[in-house]
């Protein structure tokens, strides 16, 4: 059942991130407005990938934890915006 | 609640997936049905998501509680073992006393037994020809060996009685029992020694 709701929250965010494309789709205004959030996004999780022992200090958890929830947000990004670009 | 989650989660993938593959962006109304369908999806992910944790959650919780329930049926068969185990050894324990009690008791009825003889042997010696009837075949045979060791010159009570009952100087019941005998006895040895 752990699975199950892991896998929900991880379908949840990926369909996020095909909104988010979706979004940015309807105006050239809305879609730099995403593309900037993508890339602040972006630069913000190469931080935290790079300063991952200092982070997880910061938000309490272990470093293991911190790694995985970013390749999870990762993973999401990938396959909600390749969802949406397939589409 | 297991049905409503797997429902859940099956119209967050449906509602995701088929309007993006099925409808025309170019058209508004199918692009807007795109956007809501999509809302509405990550709502059933959201959901789905939260049942399955609760479900998860219960599930721990069933488990500490089965955990908890088995220790206690552990803890108490193996307190009820001990218990019974220490009833088993008290009985036995018990049982050992009541043995000794009864060796003591005998041994103490034996001793009164050989006491109350030499009573009524030593009340019937006011008469003499009684006594002498009294005497038993033991006693018979016990006079004879101390006038042997009369006519061998041993004189000393305790080296008679070593002699003739095999028994030390001490305060044991055998030498008490032998050294009462030994007294009965002394006026028939007299008189034995005299007539003889």
């Amino acid at each position: 059942m752990r699975a199950m709701y892991l896998a929900n929250y991880f379908v949840a965010g990926c369909i996020a991130f095909s909104l988010l494309g979706w979004v940015a789709s309807l105006h050239p205004i809305a879609f730099r407005a995403i593309a900037f959030l993508a890339a602040a996004s972006f630069i913000c999780w190469g931080l935290c990938w790079l300063l991952d022992f200092s982070v997880s200090g910061w938000l309490k958890i272990s470093v293991q934890n911190l790694q995985a929830v970013l390749l999870a947000v990762l993973a999401m990004a990938i396959v909600g915006a390749g969802v949406f670009l397939c589409s | 609640m297991q049905l409503k989650m797997w429902v859940l989660s099956g119209a967050a993938l449906i509602l995701w997936l088929a309007p993006l593959a099925g409808l025309d962006k170019s058209i508004r109304f199918h692009k807007w049905t795109q956007g809501l369908s999509l809302c509405a999806a990550i709502g059933c992910a959201i959901g789905a998501g939260n049942i399955a944790r609760e479900l998860s959650e219960q599930g721990e919780i069933e488990e500490i509680k089965t955990r908890a329930i088995t220790a206690d049926v552990v803890d108490e068969i193996a307190t009820s073992a001990y218990i019974s185990q220490q009833q088993r050894q008290q009985e036995a324990e018990q049982i050992l006393a009541t043995d000794e009690r009864i060796d003591e008791q005998e041994a103490e009825l034996n001793s009164i037994k050989e006491s109350l003889e030499l009573l009524l042997n030593q009340t019937s010696s006011d008469s003499g020809s009684l006594a002498v009837v009294n005497l038993s075949t033991r006693q018979r045979e016990q006079i004879e060996l101390i006038l042997q060791c009369h006519a061998k010159g041993i004189r000393g009570k305790n080296k008679i009685l070593k002699e003739v009952w095999g028994v030390s100087a001490g305060s044991s019941q055998a030498y008490r029992n032998a050294k009462a005998e030994y007294e009965y006895l002394m006026p028939f040895i007299k008189e034995e020694e005299e007539g003889g």
